[in-house]
């Protein structure tokens, strides 16, 4: 009985692990592929079903009628990295300002002021399209990254906030208290004494800060156009007449590759039990 | 109304794993009162546990009236149950709180009504019956969660775990009175759980002393503080706890070297581990002289009483005494006891 | 010398202060007794900076506290939640106020080492307070409040939330661990009169934000100065037996009158609170009385009982199990009564005129 509950469980978790990875590998081989390996039914074996060729790998360096994704491809981690850390920065300060100080003004209070922050998310981003774009005409940081740089930190501010916040208050005030007794003024409390205890809000926070800054496409192709070019942009820029499915494969395999690594270094950590608490 | 039988009960939290519960055997009349107290960690949770059906034990079984309920889940063996925390269900009224269990069990409603309305009036809430729930003080709300048990008529015990922990030391008092008065005239099993020895002794007529997942006593309050089975009940009941002296055997008596301490022993007693016992509450000074001589370590101020430290090359002993002895540290002190006063004890076990 | 003078906060309306003034001796145990909601708690925290009075002057020798922030303060503080900081270890977390004050990390954790093997944690400095017993991580709260020696240690009510034995064994261990601390005044927070009677060398007795009385435990416990006070430091409660003196003797209000000289004392015609203590009525008199709850506490009983609808306690130094419900006659010692004015102040004995 214990033997049959076994396999079967092992047969579900193989048969979705297979399920999750198709894709990836659909896109692993395909970039490999030339115009008529994708074009004449589905292969999977190299060598033996189809020819590989690394025209799909080459375009993306500007090969034959491609497009040189090196420079959006670092732009893009500049912008991503840079947007998320002061997002990360300036949210958790907010948050833990949220958490432990009442704010009012009128019948406004401080979870008024939280739900704002995260009203910033419910828009749909076509909503924000022209006043960014204005404001970043204004100050005449369009098409630059400073400039995107801003816009994401804004976009990625409330997630910041919202991760931290529930984080904060779960941490007794009587540890802040502790620690101003014990001699430490507020500024190497929050740094020395609660930060250390919220690191896996720290974690999950950053996390969501990087894959949202990471995929955004719409922000990127508004604000951007000749000087700057993020990754995505760049990507469509790829297209043709002709699908070039092979060139698509390798972009996208290319684009997923930093999250996958993110995935992995976070996993650990969860599976470490470091993030109990963060599932809500 | 049950009389609940704990037959060769034991748990392991996994097989092979050391017993949190070892071995017992025990029977609860019903109607009766029963505590169970010891420190945290002694595994009267566990048997908490047990006998109310959220876990099942490793080994043995449970009765209610003879009949096995050992796998039994909570919601069929008819346990009404008080926690630490008041339980109670916040979005409704006090009135639809009691009546909770009786709705849950497809009574007709008028029926429901009439029994709220006499539980209510028994435990004084009827008064509140239509404010919800949250809205009452701590006390309040234990009474609202002792209610819900009594509505169901079937109820065969109640199991308190801990419940006077929130309740502020004035209304202590009250709760403890209708705990009393419920028992006395439902007639239902009340068993107690709790580290307070001052609660287990006041409300329960038979206190298990709990140690280590094992019984080390059972039996009625007085006879555990007159006559503790072991060192470690008569170090646990009582404050403060009990005087013992390690004593030598001397002509077929155990004596305490270098006071008029002793006991005769009894015959075939091997003469090692032996101590003599005695409360704090059974000396009486005596001036100069006196069973024991020592110098006097603290005083300690109780309003009614005093505590003092008596400090002897055997060891240093606690007693209690009315306030107002006149004694200071330093001085020179002698008490004696009561007649029957003493106990002996070998290895930590009574003897005499 | 702590010395705090006249302090008041109200907060939504809600005094919670309402113009204490306490002083309190270096070396001595300093305990503030009185209900929850008292005002201890926000006493000491007011003491330790976290709240700020609107009136009034705390100072230590002298030095104005009033501007100081709390990290600031010499004051260390133990409350009645376990506060430990979880991402340390026991070892850092008992060495961290040292460190803060900027002694090397050495010696600070030495001398913390040192101080967790005088609370009986030595095996434990390696571990991480949440793996801990609640009886640990409060000593390990004591050991930081202890270790940085500071001139002003605060204690809420530091063991209510542990096991009864656990409770006295910590409570001498922390009366012995003062004693090596000379010049420390300690505030020691409680709701349990017989704690705060035999822990303290002065005890404050405190209700709805004032100081009632303050004194050496048997001068207050003694001589109560109001009503109040004495409902606060009774612990059983206090009888008090509304009365009235005439020209023909003392008439008690649901009981009727008395025997003429029963106070022993010689009092003008007037109205009258006797206050008389539990141990103070016995069994066996004239009074007809009713059991309404008895307690037995191994060598003590203690019975509330009503008469007539007047409720009544009485403690007994003996087991005697009274059924519930039950007749008794009583006999109350009213000799030994402390007699109050119509205005609630003690009347002291041997005062000829009240």
């Amino acid at each position: 009985m214990r033997t049959l509950y076994l396999a079967l469980k092992y047969l579900a978790v193989t048969l979705w692990s297979g399920f999750v990875i198709f894709p990836f590998l659909w896109m692993l081989t395909t970039s490999f592929k030339t115009a008529n390996g994708v074009t004449g039914g589905a292969t999977w074996l190299p060598w033996l079903q189809y020819q590989p060729s690394l025209g799909g790998w080459q375009s993306l360096f500007g090969g034959a009628g491609g497009v040189n994704i090196v420079k959006p491809y670092l732009n893009s981690l500049v912008v991503t990295l840079s947007g998320s850390a002061i997002a990360l920065i300036l949210g958790t300060l907010a948050a833990y300002g949220l958490s432990r100080f009442s704010f009012r003004a009128g019948p406004i209070r401080n979870g008024d002021i939280t739900f704002f922050f995260i009203s910033q998310r419910i828009m749909p981003p076509i909503v924000l399209a022209i006043p960014f774009f204005l404001m970043l005409r204004w100050l005449g940081l369009l098409d630059s990254l400073p400039g995107l740089i801003l816009i994401y930190v804004a976009l990625l501010m409330p997630i910041a906030v919202w991760v931290m916040v529930d984080f904060f208050n779960t941490i007794p005030r009587g540890l802040d208290e502790m620690a101003w007794m014990d001699g430490c003024p507020p500024v190497t409390t929050f740094l020395r004494v609660i930060l250390p205890n919220v690191m896996p809000g720290l974690v999950v926070a950053g996390m969501f800060c990087l894959i949202f800054g990471w995929n955004d496409f719409f922000f990127a192709f508004t604000l951007t156009f000749t000087k700057t070019q993020l990754l995505p942009v760049s990507i469509v820029a790829l297209n043709s007449s002709v699908t070039p499915w092979w060139a698509l494969s390798a972009a996208a395999i290319v684009s997923v590759a930093p999250l996958a690594v993110l995935a992995f270094v976070v996993e650990r950590f969860l599976s470490r039990g470091g993030l109990a608490g963060t599932v809500r | 109304m049950a009389e609940i039988r704990l037959q060769e009960l034991a748990h392991a939290y996994a097989p092979g794993a050391p017993h949190a519960l070892k071995p017992l055997d025990m029977t609860w009349r019903d109607g009766g009162t029963y505590a169970l107290l010891g420190p945290s960690g002694c595994g009267k949770s566990t048997m908490f546990n047990i006998v109310s059906g959220l876990l099942h034990p490793s080994e043995g079984r449970v009765l209610f009236d003879g009949q096995d309920v050992t796998r039994l889940g909570t919601g069929q063996r008819n346990i009404a149950q008080v926690f630490q925390v008041p339980v109670i269900y916040r979005s409704m009224t006090v009135g639809q709180n009691l009546g909770f269990p009786l709705a849950c069990r497809g009574v007709p409603a008028p029926r429901i009504r009439r029994r709220v309305e006499a539980i209510a009036e028994r435990l004084g809430l009827a008064p509140l019956l239509k404010r919800p729930a949250n809205a009452l003080t701590a006390d309040q709300k234990q009474l609202v969660s002792l209610g819900r048990g009594l509505v169901r008529e079937d109820v065969a015990a109640i199991l308190l775990d801990e419940p006077l922990t929130v309740i502020d030391p004035q209304q202590k008092f009250e709760l403890r009175r209708i705990l009393k008065e419920i028992n006395a005239e439902f007639r239902v099993t009340m068993v107690l759980v709790t580290h307070d020895q001052t609660e287990a002794m006041t409300f329960a007529e038979e206190v298990i002393v709990m140690n280590h997942g094992e019984v080390v006593q059972a039996g009625r309050p007085r006879d555990l503080f007159e006559r503790p089975a072991t060192t470690h009940v008569g170090h646990f009941i009582g404050s403060p706890a009990m005087n013992f002296l390690p004593a030598l055997a001397v002509a077929g008596r155990a004596v305490v070297p270098g006071t008029g301490l002793s006991l005769s022993l009894p015959d075939g007693l091997p003469a090692d581990g032996l101590m003599l016992g005695f409360r704090p509450e059974h000396a009486r000074f005596s001036g100069a002289s006196g069973a024991m001589r020592g110098r006097v370590a603290r005083l300690w101020f109780e309003g009614l009483d005093e505590i003092v430290a008596l400090s002897h090359p055997a060891g240093e002993v606690r007693l209690r005494a009315p306030a107002g002895q006149g004694l200071a540290p330093g001085d020179t002190a002698a008490f004696t006891l009561r007649d029957t006063a003493l106990r002996l004890y070998r290895n930590g076990r009574l003897v005499a | 010398m702590l010395v705090l003078r006249d302090l008041s906060l109200t907060e939504g309306g809600v005094p919670h202060l309402a113009g204490v003034s306490v002083e309190a001796e270096p070396g001595r145990m300093t305990t503030l007794l009185g209900r929850t909601g008292a005002g201890k708690t926000t006493l000491l925290r007011a003491v330790a900076g976290l709240v700020q009075p609107q009136s009034g002057q705390i100072s230590l020798a002298g030095a104005d506290w009033s501007r100081l922030p709390p990290w600031r303060r010499p004051v260390a503080m133990v409350t009645q939640q376990f506060i430990n900081y979880p991402h340390l270890s026991v070892l850092d977390n008992v060495a961290f106020p040292l460190i803060r004050r900027g002694e090397p990390r050495e010696a600070a954790r030495e001398a913390a080492a040192a101080m967790l093997g005088r609370v009986g944690l030595a095996q434990m400095t390696g571990r991480r307070p949440a793996a801990l017993s609640g009886g640990q991580q409060q000593r390990v709260a004591i050991a930081r409040a202890l270790v940085k020696r500071a001139p002003v240690l605060l204690l809420d009510e530091p063991f209510v939330n542990l096991d009864y034995k656990l409770r006295e064994g910590l409570r001498e261990e922390l009366a012995e661990l003062l004693q090596s601390q000379s010049g420390t005044v300690a505030l020691y927070a409680t709701t349990d009169p017989r704690e705060a009677l035999q822990m303290g060398d002065c005890t404050v007795l405190i209700a709805e934000g004032r100081v009632l009385q303050a004194g050496p435990p048997c001068a207050v416990f003694g001589a109560p100065a109001t009503l109040a006070a004495a409902r606060v430091v009774n612990d059983p409660p206090i009888n008090l037996l509304a009365a009235e003196i005439t020209q023909s003797g003392l008439v008690l209000d649901h009981l009727g009158p008395q025997s003429a000289g029963a106070t022993g004392r010689a009092l003008p015609p007037g109205r009258y609170t006797l206050g008389l203590r539990a141990e103070d009525i016995r069994s066996g008199g004239p009074l007809p009385a009713r059991v309404a709850l008895t307690e037995v506490s191994g060598s003590e009983t203690v019975t509330h009982l009503v008469a007539g609808a007047l409720p009544l306690v009485m403690l007994e130094r003996a087991v005697t199990d009274h059924r519930l419900g039950s007749e008794l006659g009583l006999m109350l010692d009213l000799g030994k009564a402390l007699v109050f004015g119509a205005d609630g102040a003690l009347i002291p004995k041997g005062a000829s005129h009240g």
